[in-house]
């Protein structure tokens, strides 16, 4: 096989994989939700509550591997766009399946103890978050023109390492939250867990409804759904923060039905863009350009990423009243 | 072949071709040769389709002919050079002076969009001093227009072709954000970049006429880069894909492969009508006013070739001037080559821009102003200016041939000095229609070629600061015809005045590039269409005034008096 | 990147590359093929010269596009011809330049007056040597046999005969493979536009001692 042909494949393999995860973190649990469910109605709303950390703490588990999923297909897509002419250009694409897997493995995970792997994964994602988005600047500001409108629009996107530092920390939280399931309140650092998770996605979703108003710019919101995108997530940003803010023991239910449009708004956005792909000249067709060239299929679903962690930290806010 | 554009007229029978899709026909209204209408239009490019769109949407009834075929260009547009000559007006011409223009290509259109449907899509405002060079700059002539209309009409335009251009323009007045967002760049505009930021000047990405993002029925650009042989994206904004569409709409009727040969004046000394070609046979459509738009060679060409015993110097040539102050653009370039592979095929051929030396008065021997901009030859192209330009043939020009993915290039638009003795004539010989072909005389004069050769040291500089190798100069090349009917305030030094009106007859217009009085160094396309569309609002409100009827019943008067004029100027 | 003056060594920059094998892919739309392939379908018989003016053509042809004989030949000659039989014009010409056909008959018959003036021979049989030697001579103006009439030989080089054998030459594939053009693009255009950037459908260039490596990424173009 040809370098060429490697890379056609890796990228393919990348997106498969993604897809894969993406649904299996969707799937509902079977079978033992609704035992656990009825066992948790039945326990006293005070006190140590395994149950319900362990349970919050797989939600972000799932968070984070959505988020993960779609850095996975997303960078797959876009590093084989650029010919992953730096070697470093693969990391994202080993970093974001690691933390998949690590996620699903936490989702399937009952214990209530922190796993050493799962943290050190989710600490690597985090911190290849970071390195990335110091990549992705370089490769901003060494460009002709540095860091101006073009290259914001069509070089490296600032925003996207960001995925898989949001990813690394949701899953981290996840872990910390395992860890306090025997302790009298879910915490982090000293800090109220559910809290702290709903503040950091609050954050998560102003940065990537950032990320998305750029790129809607640079389309010129030619189609009034681009909108959309930019206005929900901070609105539920804004929600987030509140119940961060003064949430404790309350059930947010507004804040909760909003999450779960924008998990619907990330979803129905790949939609969104696999029509916007096929407004390009050629369509479907012409996928091989047309697949790089048109709006990213696998950026939506990185909003269902943080609107699952949002809804995780409301779910631990509104069963226990300290979180 | 049932449907041959080059051969058979394909707006008729109440439908035209819809340019959207393969096959497809849009319903538009017809007008019978007896029936007269209020605009008939000769030519429907930059001008005249905008004209078109703009006074059918105002309720007047139109009827714009062009010489040219209508395409679908999603199926009629192969992606090859040579068969997308069928685009361009290779109607016989003679060229002389002393420095013949090349024309055929770069300059000319024969299709309904005229020239637009394989431009280049560079859309720049004029620099305002320029609408008063004379005055304010000291060379040149003086536009009867106010920079600041024009600038709102600039704005309409950029908005109705969807100008995909920088967030911020570095150069001029303020002007309203582009509708659409710049293109990406290719290496070739990058090497632009790179060059001028070595010598401490700005750049930016060039306003073009193609989308960089969906619109209607029309795709996004993909990149091919066969932008000037025509594009079958549609990502183009060419006159075919949104001024001409919106005219049908409006109800105005296009009648492609017609061929306008000669306009009629009546007793009174008004046109009549015009005598067109269509179908192996020649028709004449009524009409109680004719506006020409046939670009800076076709339009004194049919002035001058329906000279009359009242008009014995062609129409609206009472001051002599038509045909005269033909202005082209000067097109140098300076070429190289770099390590790095550019394949500068990819993508709009100019998608980097500086304007530079239009707005800097400082540090310049000559009059006027020129921008330059990254290149995208194709094979047949650069080929040919290898050869023609840099006089290679042979093994050199073969071996010279395979470094065409590593070739980097900058070219100028540059402004040209009217002059008189630059012009339109016509030839004694005839062409297939029987009539007479254009004689085109173009000279250099000394400013020009002062202009010329600074641009070639400061690319020369810039080329090399960006990393090129091997640089040579291009010596001779020209872009865009201006001039030829230039407009002003005094009926003794132009043609038509600020409404593109002509001075001697009334009911005569002229509204393309010809009227241009100076060129400035830009692209002229989006100040031809910014000046129809003020042509259009113009004669809207003359019409609710009522003196498009009024000055129409009273215009033997002046006319007499232009027929002494011409006397005593010949 | 690489140091262009080394490849010049490098007979074949593009080994492998084809770009008909994108024929029917996403690169070429249904008009594009039907123009290439009326192309690829002209034979070297003459419609529009004699077989003497053609003769003396593919010989002029030969000189100013020189192609080497290992690979499939570019009808030059041909192409012209069949311009000048329907009647393509480039829609300009000097004063004193005839229109094209006649334009070429003429400048066909003053060379082959020439050359039988300087080395008794038609252009045809002479040696490319001196066919060279005639070419510069009508390139510099320092040609004037009665059979140029009102033509000036100069302007017959530069405008007619170099401008169309050129053109000629490079409308055609394997001119484009030699230099590695993406060639047709549409419905499909380009995504990589940067510097050194490279879509998987676009020749790969042979970086000296890489030949292989890129003949084996050509022979996937598609």
């Amino acid at each position: 096989m040809s370098r060429a042909v490697e890379r056609d494949v890796l990228a393919g393999a990348g997106l498969a994989l993604s897809v894969l995860a993406a649904a299996a973190v969707l799937a509902p649990k079977a079978g033992s939700s609704r035992i656990r469910s009825q066992r948790i109605a039945a326990l006293p709303r005070s006190g140590p509550q395994p149950r319900t950390a362990v349970r919050a703490a797989r939600r972000l588990n799932g968070a984070a591997g959505m988020l993960a999923a779609s850095v996975l297909a997303d960078s797959s897509v876009e590093h084989y766009r650029g010919s992953f002419k730096n070697r470093a250009m693969y990391t994202p694409l080993v970093v974001s399946a690691l933390t998949l897997a690590t996620s699903l493995h936490g989702t399937s995970d009952m214990r209530p103890l922190a796993h050493r792997l799962r943290d050190g994964c989710y600490l690597l994602a985090a911190a290849t978050g970071l390195l990335g988005t110091g990549f992705h600047f370089y490769n901003v500001t060494k460009k002709v023109g540095g860091f101006s409108w073009q290259n914001l629009f069509y070089g490296a996107p600032l925003g996207a390492p960001m995925a898989i530092l949001l990813s690394g920390l949701l899953g981290f939280c996840s872990e910390r939250v395992r860890e306090t399931a025997r302790s009298p309140r879910p915490e982090m650092f000293g800090l109220p867990a559910a809290r702290t998770i709903a503040a950091v996605t609050g954050a998560g979703l102003l940065g990537t409804s950032g990320e998305a108003g750029l790129l809607h710019f640079r389309g010129a919101f030619h189609n009034p759904f681009m909108a959309v995108p930019v206005t929900l997530p901070p609105i539920g940003a804004a929600l987030l923060f509140n119940a961060a803010a003064r949430g404790q023991g309350r059930a947010h239910p507004f804040t909760r039905a909003w999450m779960w449009l924008l998990t619907a708004m990330g979803l129905a956005g790949v939609g969104f863009h696999a029509y916007g792909v096929s407004r390009n000249m050629g369509g479907w067709r012409n996928w091989s350009q047309n697949v790089l060239n048109g709006p990213p299929l696998p950026a939506p679903p990185s909003f269902t990423g943080l609107a699952l962690a949002g809804l995780a930290a409301l779910g631990l806010m509104r069963e226990h009243r300290d979180a | 072949m049932y449907d041959d554009a080059l051969h058979m007229p394909r707006a008729r029978q109440g439908q035209a071709p819809d340019v959207f899709r393969p096959g497809g026909w849009v319903p538009m209204r017809e007008y019978r040769n007896d029936e007269p209408v209020d605009f008939v239009i000769v030519g429907t490019g930059a001008g005249g389709g905008t004209l078109a769109c703009k006074l059918a949407e105002y309720g007047f009834s139109v009827v714009a002919f062009d010489a040219g075929p209508y395409f679908r260009p999603l199926e009629d547009f192969a992606s090859d050079e040579a068969e997308q000559t069928k685009l361009y007006w290779t109607d016989d011409r003679i060229v002389d002076g002393a420095n013949p223009l090349q024309l055929g290509s770069n300059n000319s259109g024969k299709a309904v969009g005229g020239s637009t449907v394989h431009f280049a899509m560079v859309s720049l405002r004029f620099r305002p001093e320029w609408f008063k060079s004379r005055t304010v700059l000291g060379y040149g002539a003086d536009w009867p227009l106010d920079w600041r209309e024009m600038w709102d009409y600039y704005t309409e335009v950029e908005q109705a072709l969807k100008i995909s251009g920088p967030v911020t323009y570095p150069w001029g007045p303020p002007r309203p954000r582009y509708p659409y967002r710049a293109h990406p760049l290719n290496a070739a505009a990058r090497a632009l970049a790179k060059g001028c930021e070595a010598l401490g000047i700005d750049w930016t990405e060039t306003p073009l006429a193609t989308i960089s993002a969906p619109r209607g029925l029309a795709h996004p650009c993909v990149y091919r880069g066969f932008c000037v042989t025509g594009c079958s994206t549609n990502a183009k904004q060419s006159a075919l894909v949104t001024w001409i569409p919106r005219a049908l709409a409006a109800g105005a009727e296009i009648r492609d492969l017609a061929m306008v040969g000669r306009i009629e004046v009546d007793d009174n000394g008004l046109v009549s009508g015009v005598h067109y070609h269509r179908d192996d046979g020649w028709h004449f459509q009524r009409a109680r006013n004719v506006v020409v738009a046939g670009y800076a060679i076709e339009t004194p060409r049919l002035l001058l070739n329906s000279a009359t015993d009242r008009y014995r110097d062609g129409l609206a040539n009472s001051s002599g001037l038509v045909g005269k102050n033909l202005m082209t653009q000067s097109n140098q370039a300076v070429w190289g080559v770099m390590d790095d592979e550019v394949r500068s095929y990819k993508g709009p051929p100019s998608l980097a821009i500086t304007e530079h030396w239009n707005y800097a008065d400082k540090g310049k021997d000559f009059f006027g102003g020129y921008a330059y901009m990254s290149q995208g030859p194709l094979p047949q192209l650069w080929a040919n200016t290898q050869a023609s330009a840099h006089g290679l043939w042979g093994g050199p020009l073969v071996e010279e041939m395979k470094n065409y993915n590593h070739v980097v290039g900058l070219k100028i638009v540059g402004e040209m000095l009217p002059q008189e003795t630059s012009r339109v004539t016509l030839a004694d010989e005839v062409d297939q229609y029987g009539l007479r072909i254009p004689r085109v005389t173009y000279s250099w004069c000394d400013n020009d070629k002062r202009l010329i050769d600074h641009s070639l040291k400061f690319m020369s500089r810039a080329l090399q600061a960006a990393g090129a190798k091997d640089l040579w100069i291009q010596e001779d090349d020209t872009c865009h015809l201006n001039g030829t009917a230039r407009m002003g305030d005094d009926a003794g030094t132009s043609v038509v005045n600020a409404d593109c009106r002509s001075w001697d007859i009334p009911n005569l217009w002229i509204c393309d590039g010809s009227v241009f009085p100076t060129v400035g160094g830009v692209n002229p396309s989006l100040t031809i269409q910014a000046i129809a569309c003020r042509t259009a609002d113009r004669i809207r409100a003359m019409a609710r005034r009522g003196e498009l009827n009024r000055s129409a019943r009273r215009s033997s008067a002046p006319i007499s008096a232009t027929t002494d004029a011409t006397a005593s100027t010949a | 990147m690489h140091d262009r003056s080394r490849n010049r060594i490098t007979q074949d920059r593009y080994p492998d590359y084809d770009v008909l094998a994108k024929r029917n892919g996403p690169s070429w739309n249904d008009k594009t093929r039907e123009v290439i392939a009326r192309r690829l379908s002209i034979d070297s018989q003459p419609l529009f010269f004699a077989a003497e003016e053609f003769e003396t053509l593919t010989a002029i042809a030969a000189r100013i596009v020189p192609q080497p004989a290992s690979r499939p030949q570019i009808p030059v000659a041909a192409l012209i011809d069949r311009k000048l039989h329907e009647g393509v014009s480039d829609g300009y010409r000097l004063a004193g330049m005839p229109r094209e056909r006649e334009a070429w008959r003429r400048g066909l018959h003053a060379l082959d007056a020439e050359a039988r003036l300087a080395f008794s021979e038609r252009f045809a049989g002479l040696s490319g040597a001196q066919q060279d030697e005639l070419l510069h001579r009508a390139e510099a103006g320092r040609l004037n046999a009665p059979e140029w009439g009102s033509m000036r030989c100069s302007d017959f080089f530069k405008r007619r005969l170099l401008h169309d054998i050129v053109l000629a030459y490079y409308s055609h594939p394997v001119a484009w493979n030699e230099i590695g053009w993406g060639g047709p693009a549409s419905p499909r255009g380009y995504v990589r536009l940067d510097y050194n950037e490279r879509d998987p459908w676009e020749a790969a260039e042979a970086r000296p001692g890489h030949e292989s490596e890129a003949a084996r990424t050509n022979r996937h173009v598609r």
